[in-house]
């Protein structure tokens, strides 16, 4: 396999890359094979500016939190949708076990614009109630698994191109 | 360095919104074209009578229909299609009573328009269900206008009151195709600098005109703030559409302006402007004269009731304050319900909807993007960033 021959990008890696976007222009600690990363996004010109904070320890994944505006008062006692964690929110951007995100990707690439996507169609769930973003849920029903299937062998395929060509610091 | 760029495309991306809301507000196309070849079968129906007076009737379009204003209305999925039967050189003097009834004989004679035919005042409705209705007013001459005015029943059907339907489409139309001044303010530069962009962008839709749009976002702000209130204190249409037309002539010969957001506002702003008020008699009077012709006063009913003024300006207050709220929000849910209750809560969800459409259809296209300050979209600054495709998880904690 040729993705697996991919090199996984460290701490420092991860930590420069996400220095040198502007998408995720803020600011963090690197200690330790460990980093933290707080920056300001917003996933439209008419919505808020979101606070992010991105741990991710080298050989993990990526955790990402939303630290301010608190969602969960905007959401007003609703549960929030497509999170691992109600409080504070830590949203779940991909699948795990499949290759939409993998340790030689960069997070600045990766994870920084999925979570402005994730705030976009947040903030139109806060008025229409409804997830405009798809996606899963563990233990969702069969059909999803299904489609699920369908990614996977999507992805598979995809690696060979497209992800290939992906540029980062490998 | 990106808040310029963030004010620009923020208006971009609000003119996109309030224009959508307008697509979803009008008569479609194909609705458009329908009534057209209803109201031309209509045509062919009189021009088939042996009655001269029928014969001879010219059948065209009045009103919000003529001029690309129309709104739907909220209690019915039926838009109002404005027609006016005009004979052109009446033989005798006739009564609009004696016209009117005329026009109901030969729209009875036919089967068809027999069972869809509605008397109502001084117009005959033939009603097409869940599509619109056809308001058929009939009209003369008016030998005493030099504009090429024409003489409509009044309210009572007693006597011809002075209009000019021809006229006043003509001039709204005129005053439509005036462009207003943009100002170069570094916003603008930006704006300039980013004109690729917006243009790149084919689901970024720019207001079809200003002024048609201005008239349309009034009305239906109009329709939602009297609903709870009484309809019946509401401006009616030809007074909202002619203070708009008038102000937006006055603000684009006159001023100069940011952007188109920033006209619609002026252009609201200004309307009581165009409102003469005469005080001289002791008793307080209103005119908002037809300038197409002599005599037609559209505010004649608030010399009546004075309540209607007073309505009339409290709610264009609201309209102005509402609209220019929507330039200072910085959250697409408070977005989204600022619009709900000032438009209606299915228009303004319908209109978010398609800009979720846009991100979306990009996302399965694999053209998103992103970008500092500005989110998401098609559009490749320099530091935009690819949305790779990913798919959102969840967990049950």
């Amino acid at each position: 396999m040729i993705l697996g021959r991919r090199r996984a990008l460290t701490a420092s890696q991860q930590f420069l890359s996400l220095q040198s976007n502007e998408l995720s222009a803020g600011c963090g600690d690197l200690h330790a094979g460990a980093l933290v990363w707080r920056c300001d996004v917003t996933p439209s010109p008419l919505s808020r500016f979101y606070r992010l904070r991105i741990e991710f320890r080298q050989g993990d994944t990526p955790a990402v939190f939303v630290e301010s505006p608190g969602l969960n008062l905007l959401a007003d006692g609703r549960r929030l949708p497509h999170v691992y964690l109600q409080y504070p929110p830590r949203l779940c951007l991909y699948l795990p076990r499949t290759f939409e995100w993998l340790p030689w990707m960069r997070i600045d690439r990766t994870i920084v614009p999925w979570a402005v996507l994730w705030l976009f169609y947040y903030e139109e769930w806060l008025a229409s109630n409804e997830w405009k973003g798809g996606g899963e849920h563990p233990h969702a029903p069969e059909v999803e698994t299904r489609s699920s299937k369908r990614l996977r062998i999507r992805t598979a395929a995809m690696r060979s191109n497209e992800l290939l060509e992906a540029d980062g610091l490998v | 360095m990106y808040a310029d760029q963030r004010t620009v495309m923020k208006n971009v991306q609000l003119v996109g919104v309030l224009e959508r809301m307008c697509q979803e507000l009008e008569l479609t196309d194909i609705q458009f074209e329908l009534a057209k070849s209803r109201y031309e079968g209509v045509g062919r129906w009189f021009a088939d009578a042996e009655d001269p007076l029928i014969s001879m009737i010219a059948i065209y379009l009045q009103g919000s229909t003529a001029i690309g204003t129309t709104v739907k209305p909220i209690a019915s999925y039926e838009h109002d299609v404005d027609l006016v039967a005009h004979v052109p050189e009446p033989d005798y003097i006739i009564s609009p009573a004696a016209l009117k009834a005329a026009i109901g004989d030969r729209l009875r004679a036919n089967g068809h328009y027999a069972s869809l035919l509605e008397e109502m005042g001084r117009c005959w409705r033939l009603n097409y269900a869940n599509e619109f209705h056809l308001d058929i007013t009939p009209s003369v001459p008016n030998p005493g206008c030099y504009r090429g005015g024409e003489l409509v029943p009044d309210k009572a059907l007693r006597a011809w009151s002075a209009s000019n339907p021809k006229g006043y489409k003509v001039l709204f139309l005129e005053r439509a195709k005036l462009m207003p001044q943009i100002r170069l303010t570094k916003s603008i530069i930006a704006a300039d600098s980013m004109r690729s962009h917006v243009e790149a962008y084919p689901e970024q839709v720019g207001f079809k005109g200003i002024l048609p749009r201005t008239v349309q976002l009034s009305k239906r702000h109009r329709d939602i703030h009297f609903q709870d209130i009484d309809p019946c204190l509401a401006p009616i249409s030809v007074i909202v559409t002619t203070l708009a037309s008038k102000s937006y002539e006055f603000c684009v010969r006159n001023r100069m302006y940011d952007g188109e957001l920033d006209l619609l506002c002026d252009v609201i702003r200004n309307m009581p402007l165009f409102i003469q008020v005469d005080d001289s008699s002791g008793l307080r009077q209103w005119f908002i004269w037809n300038e197409t012709t002599d005599n037609e006063n559209f505010a004649e009913k608030w010399n009546a009731d004075p309540r209607r003024a007073r309505a009339f300006y409290s709610w264009q207050s609201r309209l102005l304050t509402d609209i220019e709220g929507l330039t200072q929000l910085e959250e697409l849910d408070v977005l989204s319900k600022r619009l709900g209750s000032a438009f209606g809560q299915a228009s303004a969800s319908r209109a978010l909807d398609g800009m979720m459409e846009t991100v979306s259809t990009a996302r399965r296209a694999g053209r998103l993007l992103a970008a500092p300050a500005l989110g998401l979209g098609v559009s490749a600054f320099p530091a935009s960033t690819a949305v790779r495709a990913n798919t959102f998880f969840g967990s049950d904690d």
